[in-house]
């Protein structure tokens, strides 16, 4: 069945929200997590995961380090950084602020 | 943005890599387990996975991307690309450079000594406060005048005063004559170098029987006493006389800097009596600006000052000037060195010129490639990009090799340059060099690199690919912008050629310039007696008679006399003096005259003819009347329509008058300027002379004529005048013909090295149209076939060709020619003997400029016409 492309901008606060929910996690891993708890709305591309995930590195928001993984393969796992718990939250009340505003426009609709 | 992590990544790229591919392969794996629990087959769940991941090599691309170095990226690709092409085409790459490191290099070695000479200050303290107050800007003043301005003027903080001192250092080996300088106490105060060793002179040393003490330069510190950190405890003997070693100026110190520049010691003025002098003008005097009055000020009160002065002291105030010492220092050169750096400016510009036409016809045919890379998605910025990267690589290499040829040409011109070009010594490739290099490599780049790139960039893809395919002749507007470079080309090599042709006609004038005596074949040298037994009046002149007389018996030496000082290399002493019979002269029309001081023999051993009368003879000694020769302008000056022979004169003087007798009439010889028209001169003798014999610094300076090379005789006669003194000190050893080579040595430093640069721009011009006119004719292959094969003859190729070639050249050279027109006259002060506009030598460079067109058009015409029809129309 077709997925949900995840809304522009928002895949930074879902990878950060992820991450500190569930602590340390590979990148296959918070794909999956976040198609899960999304009830398998959201899809989260590759091409667009990788690159969010180094660019969040150079900025500093998550870190990584290399572990293995239940299947034995090594694999690298990123955590959030405290820079990034901060920017979840402006995220998380932008996205609030932003939200609640279209949700009042197509009220008045 | 974190720039740690961002390094680390660039310097860790293979690794950051392989961990993204790791990190792909297990999405991947896990991805397609995930599928195969779904129910999908292996083979279907691979595809599957794959097909979702998409494009993995772009994945790649945008994770690098994050880290922010896709230009890096791009440039060391642009970069690989550059020196690839560039490789491909050795014989264009290895030219292009040539001209641009030849363009460059020149114009960092002349900016380096341009930046020495004229643009850094002085090395005094606030050297731009110090100004000279001279008459007419460069002659000395009397002790009373300095005294008198110094109590008087309220501009300068202070005045200091020098005079010209040469003492004899003996007592150490070898003795010798040392140039040197008599100081007011205040005068190193004022210009506020501190010593490096020892202090100062001061207050009270400049005293009459104070003044034996001394300060030396690092240069005879170390030459002569081997850098002994003891020095300051020791005395030096002097003309005689002990001087304590007070101090030693650091090694950089230069006073003064604009006369007697080579100065080693200097020592106390004790200006004494001569305070009340008016006479005897000696002194070079200096001053500080207070820091809150301007120039104009200064030159205002010491108008009103020195207007003051001479109603009450006429004759001794006039034509008084304050100059910035700076000025003083680098005023003759300043022309001439500007005028070379704008010159070696024009060979930049050709050199870029040629660069930027050979860049145009590499873009023409690669028409071709860029039109691809257009059509398979290069952006015009990135093909902007690439093409502008490739032209500042050659420039870059271009900018290296230039800096190569900087620091040798910097060499070369302080090796060549003559020693009157003030501070030449301290020319260095410094940072201000450095950055004018790079700041003129970047232009140069700009300059050849941005219309090639532009091209590229702005090329239409379609018309592109089809005028590629085709092999047609050129595209319009490319054609005309190489065709109009390699007409300023012409231009610029005009403008340069005109300026090398105009300062070899002024050289050759000056070197056709008749001195009035016979410089060949004569030897000159230096001898003081002062603080030796010789030193003596009585003793002086026996020695002076008998010195010239056994260097005359030396074998080898035809003739020879003594003079004071040489003309053109020595001194130029100034006398006023009176006429008998003539009423007072009004103040300033006195009549003066240099005055030299002679023994017999001097007029034929110099060559020079006596025109009337007679020659002194060892009889006009200080017992016989008083007898006097003059010079041919000084009869024509002041007894116009008399023969002067038999009338008397006196020099000028405020305690006797004494009338000599005028005996004789000299041709005009050179004085101290080579180019200088004559000035009345008179000669007095030798042994009649009763204060040149009395005289504190005795020397002497002989010349001999030799059979041969005068030089060769130097250590013989040496050994005669140690055989009467050992500790008599030699010093000026040189030739006549030396003598004047240095006096030319200016303008023949500015002819060579305009020679050089015209010399390059020919090159370089010829090189243009050749290329040019090569390139054209291949691209015209297939239209000169059609041609041929529908009846053309070699002969209308030919001309085809040639006449294309032609018109470049000769449109190109017209502007050139209303260019030096124009900028020719700027060189007015350098010429001599010739117009900035002559003729002979505009004419003379048109048609040298287009024989060498035609030369460079007609090779490329002449291959043009062994084009065989068949295969030109199969071309490509």
């Amino acid at each position: 069945m077709p997925k949900d492309e995840i809304p522009p901008g928002t895949l930074y606060m879902l990878i950060l929200k992820t991450l500190v929910r569930h602590g340390e996690m590979h990148g296959y891993e918070i794909a999956r997590a976040i198609e899960q708890l999304s009830e398998e709305v959201l899809h989260v591309e590759e091409g667009s995961l990788y690159p969010a995930l180094q660019r969040m590195l150079v900025k500093g928001w998550v870190e990584a380090y290399w572990g293995v993984t239940a299947g034995n393969r090594r694999a690298r796992y990123y955590l959030p950084t405290k820079l990034g718990r901060k920017q979840l939250e402006i995220e998380v009340r932008q996205y609030q602020r932003v939200g609640a505003a279209i949700a009042r426009v197509l009220g008045t609709a | 943005m974190a720039l740690l992590p961002r390094f680390r990544m660039l310097v860790h790229r293979r690794q950051f890599d392989r961990d993204l591919e790791e990190e792909m392969r297990l999405h991947l794996d896990l991805q397609k387990q995930q599928q195969i629990v779904e129910g999908l087959s292996a083979d279907d769940a691979r595809t599957a996975a794959q097909r979702q991941f998409g494009n993995t090599t772009l994945l790649q691309e945008e994770c690098r991307d994050a880290y922010g170095w896709q230009w890096l990226e791009e440039f060391a690709r642009d970069l690989r690309y550059a020196a690839r092409s560039m490789l491909r085409t050795p014989g264009f790459t290895a030219v292009a450079i040539v001209a641009l490191a030849l363009g460059i290099g020149a114009n960092a070695a002349l900016f380096s000594v341009v930046n020495a000479v004229l643009l850094r200050p002085l090395a005094y303290r606030d050297a731009g406060r110090l100004v000279t107050i001279l008459h007419n800007g460069r002659n000395p003043v009397a002790p009373a005048n300095y005294v008198d301005w110094r109590a008087q003027s309220n501009s300068f903080t202070d005045m200091g005063a020098a005079e010209f001192w040469t003492p004899n250092l003996t007592r150490d080996d070898p003795p010798e004559h040392i140039r040197g300088l008599r100081l007011t106490q205040g005068m190193l105060p004022l210009v506020g170098v501190e010593p490096l060793l020892g202090r100062w002179f001061e207050p009270g040393e400049d005293r009459k029987g104070s003044e034996h003490v001394v300060i030396l330069s690092y240069r005879l510190w170390q030459r002569r006493f081997a850098g002994d950190p003891n020095i300051l405890l020791r005395s030096l003997i002097l003309d005689g006389e002990a001087y304590q070693v007070v101090g030693v100026m650091p090694r950089d110190f230069q006073f003064a800097p604009f006369w007697a520049t080579r100065t080693e010691l200097w020592a106390p003025l004790p200006l004494a009596d001569r305070i009340q002098s008016r006479d005897g003008n000696s002194l070079r005097v200096f001053g500080r600006l207070k820091p809150e009055v301007g120039l104009g000020q200064a030159r205002a009160e010491m108008a009103a000052l020195t207007a003051r002065l001479e109603r009450e002291h006429p004759g001794t105030n006039r034509q008084v000037m304050v100059t910035p010492l700076k000025e003083n220092v680098v005023g003759k050169v300043e022309t001439p060195l500007l005028l070379l750096l704008g010159a070696v400016g024009f060979v930049l510009l050709i050199a870029c010129a040629n660069v930027a036409h050979m860049l145009l016809a590499r873009a023409a045919t690669r028409q071709k490639e860029t039109a691809v890379r257009a059509a398979l998605g290069a952006r015009h910025g990135r093909l902007f990009r690439q093409f502008l990267t490739e032209s500042a690589f050659l420039g870059a290499c271009g900018g290296i090799a230039g800096l190569a040829l900087a620091v040798a040409g910097t060499r070369a011109l302080i090796a060549l340059s003559p020693a009157r070009i003030p501070r030449v010594e301290t020319v260095t490739i410094d940072t201000d060099v450095l950055l004018f290099l790079l700041g003129t490599t970047v232009l140069t780049c700009l300059a050849f690199g941005l219309a090639p790139a532009m091209q590229a960039a702005r090329l239409d893809i379609t018309s592109g690919l089809k005028d590629a395919a085709l092999g047609s002749s050129d595209g319009a507007g490319r054609g005309r912008a190489r065709k109009f470079l390699v007409a300023s080309e012409f231009a610029l090599a005009v403008v340069l050629l005109v300026g090398a042709g105009l300062m070899v006609r002024s050289f050759f004038a000056l070197q056709a310039i008749d001195p009035g005596f016979n410089p060949h074949h004569v030897l000159s040298l230096i001898v003081s007696v002062a603080g030796s037994k010789e030193a003596g009046p009585d003793r002086r002149a026996i020695f002076y008679r008998q010195l010239v007389d056994r260097v005359r018996t030396l074998p080898g030496v035809e003739s020879a006399a003594a003079i004071n000082h040489l003309p053109l290399a020595g001194d130029l002493w100034t006398r006023g003096l009176t006429i008998e019979g003539r009423p007072e002269p009004r103040p300033g029309e006195e009549p003066d005259a240099v005055y030299r001081v002679i023994t017999p023999g001097y007029f034929h051993a110099m060559r020079l003819p006596l025109l009337r009368g007679r020659d002194f003879t060892g009889n006009d000694d200080t017992r016989a009347p008083g007898v006097v020769i003059i010079n041919d302008r000084a009869a024509k000056a002041y007894w116009p329509g008399e023969d002067p022979v038999g009338k008397h004169v006196s020099l000028r003087s405020r305690t006797q008058r004494e009338w000599l007798t005028i005996i004789g009439i000299a041709t005009d010889a050179a004085e101290a300027d080579w180019a200088a028209r004559a000035v009345p001169e008179i000669y007095l003798a030798t042994f009649q002379n009763r204060d040149y014999l009395a005289d504190r610094g005795a020397y002497i300076t002989l010349v001999a004529r030799t059979a041969g090379d005068p030089a060769a005789l130097t250590s013989v006669v040496k050994n005669v005048v140690w055989s009467f003194d050992p500790n008599l000190p030699i010093s000026e050893i040189v030739t006549m013909d030396g003598v004047i080579s240095e006096a030319n040595a200016e303008p023949r430093f500015e002819m060579l090295l305009l020679s050089v640069f015209a010399a390059v721009a020919l090159v370089l011009a010829a090189v243009g149209i050749y290329g040019v006119m090569s390139y054209s004719v291949s691209r015209r292959t297939h239209e000169i076939g059609i041609r041929m094969s529908l009846g053309g003859t070699r002969t209308q190729v030919l001309w085809m060709v040639v006449r294309q070639g032609m018109w470049l050249a000769l449109a190109g050279s017209a502007a050139g020619i209303g260019g030096a027109l124009a900028l020719s006259r700027l060189m007015t002060g350098v010429l001599y003997g010739v117009r900035p506009t002559d003729p002979l030598t505009f004419s003379a460079v048109a048609i040298g400029l287009a024989a060498v067109a035609l030369v460079a058009t007609y090779i490329p015409a002449r291959r043009a016409t062994r084009i065989d029809p068949m295969s030109a129309l199969r071309y490509e």
